[in-house]
């Protein structure tokens, strides 16, 4: 299958104290990628690499089947892109706004972008510079939407705006995924919001990818088992293991991913019992996943 | 493509080229003045020449002015936007700078053509005394040349980061300290007179701004 995106051994270096290194990023075609990780962990330098904006020191970048930056100003055209802070005119109003962006794209839709006008109630004789973020949030939306893009590269496009406005912006961006089978790549640290919708996950943290599966295997693969009279030294294991700790002196709690139910064939040995599988939220597996990630505790 | 960027130049850049169109129509006709008021006290010719000589540093200025100042505009939504918009957009870099340079060069065309009816008015208008002769059309063209080239110049500075400006100033910088160590150190080096001959005479970049801009000349 051929993915949207898609990044091999990827490099850069922004500075002199971080750098993504060994990116390999797949977002399968039609998929809704949710890219989670904290501030600073190098999500906008990898969206910028992707839409060809920054030039990797190493590795290959392919979007659409094409490479980039080689082939961004062609595949470009496909592409939208809600960047994290409107980069747009200030002085153009709405309407001029739509007009100079309709100028560049080949597949734009009037007659959608007038829709989608009017359904975020956006005032077009109003500057851009002078609208509320929420407003400007939905002019992104709507330019990206309009152009009628194969993928949308979407940087936090929900972040600080009003419950109202986010559920605006994210209908209209579910409406046409489900019209068009369109693929998106959305950055977010709002992680239950991406639940909501997203079917493949990537987790990056200090300019790494830590992983990258779809949503329900990560949701349903990271577990918290307790466990008493565990072995010291576990051999073997089928599934990862994440961190221990003792709860208390016979008892243990291990943090695991890749859990699958008949793993719990592996506690039946003299002593050893699993006492409780717990299932841990998007957000409180992420949380764990970053801590082991940053410090393993096992 | 180039509408709508011709559009969003003219709404940065409108009142620059208004007032530029203005003071580039009323130069000439307030530089031979003297001379159009031929049945009053027409100015002898040595006298007619000073005048317009005196006038005619103005040119020059105003090209270079006018150069600065749209191509500080042509830049000042991208720079705002931190570039990010503009380099998403589906052209090839080459072709968006060039689109970017085709309508602030066309916005200049203004101003240009308001010295050129500027000088044909005040040329027809005017009683030129005898010997003497005007050149509306050689200014008009000297200084759509000299509005160009500043244009060019600043447009290419400007198009570049906080980065090149700052290199662009080392540069500057570095060559008056040379001279003035040089000074110091009494040794017999003009890097600064060079460098301006080099610029500043044919066939320097900026040889169009320097000698005299005579709207009537012998």
């Amino acid at each position: 299958m051929m993915n949207a995106i898609e990044t091999d051994q990827l490099h850069y270096r922004a500075a002199k104290t971080f750098h993504i290194s060994g990116l390999g990023l797949k977002v399968p075609v039609g998929a809704i990628y949710g890219f989670l990780g904290p501030n600073g962990s190098g999500k906008t330098t990898t969206i910028r690499l992707v839409l060809g904006l920054l030039r990797p020191l190493a590795g290959r970048i392919s979007v659409l089947g094409h490479e980039i930056p080689r082939d961004a100003p062609s595949i470009l055209a496909q592409v939208g892109f809600v960047p994290e802070q409107p980069h747009l005119d200030s002085i153009l109003t709405v309407r001029e706004t739509l007009a100079f962006h309709a100028a560049f794209y080949p597949t734009w839709d009037w007659p959608w972008a007038e829709r989608l006008l009017r359904q975020f109630d956006l005032e077009e004789r109003q500057p851009f510079g002078r609208l509320s973020k929420g407003q400007k949030g939905k002019v992104m939306m709507l330019l990206a939407l309009a152009q009628r893009p194969e993928l949308l590269v979407l940087d936090e496009p929900t972040d600080g705006l009003d419950p109202v406005v986010r559920r605006d912006v994210l209908s209209a961006l579910l409406d046409y995924v489900s019209q068009r089978r369109a693929s998106v790549f959305i950055s977010s640290h709002l992680i239950h919001e991406l639940e909501r919708f997203c079917d493949w996950i990537g987790v990056m943290d200090n300019g790494r990818l830590i992983t990258q599966v779809p949503m329900e295997r990560f949701k349903n693969g990271i577990k918290r088992l307790r466990i008493s009279g565990a072995p010291p030294i576990p051999e073997s294991l089928p599934f990862v293991l994440l961190g221990r700790e003792q709860t208390d002196g016979a008892t243990e709690t291990w943090l695991v991913r890749e859990w699958e139910p008949q793993m719990s064939a592996y506690f039946d040995r003299p002593g050893v019992t699993l006492t409780e599988v717990m299932d841990l939220d998007l957000e409180e597996g992420f949380v764990e996943l970053l801590r082991t990630f940053r410090g393993p505790r096992a | 493509m180039f509408r709508v960027i011709l559009y969003n130049q003219w709404k940065w850049s409108r009142l620059l080229v208004v007032l530029g169109s203005v003071a580039g129509f009323a130069l000439p006709i307030v530089s031979l003045q003297g001379a159009a008021r031929a049945d009053a006290s027409p100015l002898a010719p040595a006298e007619l020449l000073r005048t317009v000589q005196s006038w005619g540093v103005l040119y020059p200025v105003l090209a270079a002015t006018l150069g600065l100042l749209v191509a500080i505009t042509t830049w000042t939504p991208d720079h705002r936007g931190r570039h990010v918009y503009a380099l998403v957009l589906p052209v090839p870099r080459w072709r968006y700078v060039l689109l970017r340079f085709g309508a602030g060069a066309l916005l200049l065309a203004a101003p240009i053509t308001a010295v050129l009816v500027g000088a044909l008015v005040a040329t027809s208008s005017a009683a030129i005394p005898a010997g003497l002769q005007g050149y509306p059309v050689a200014l008009a063209v000297r200084f759509a040349l000299a509005v160009l080239v500043a244009f060019a110049v600043f447009f290419a500075v400007s198009a570049g980061t906080a980065r090149t400006a700052g290199i662009v100033l080392a540069l500057i910088g570095g060559v008056m300290l040379v001279q003035v160590i040089a000074d110091v150190a009494r040794v017999d080096f003009d890097l600064v007179g060079k460098l301006q001959l080099l610029v500043l005479n044919w066939p320097g970049p900026l040889a169009i701004f320097t000698g005299r801009w005579m709207l009537i000349d012998v």
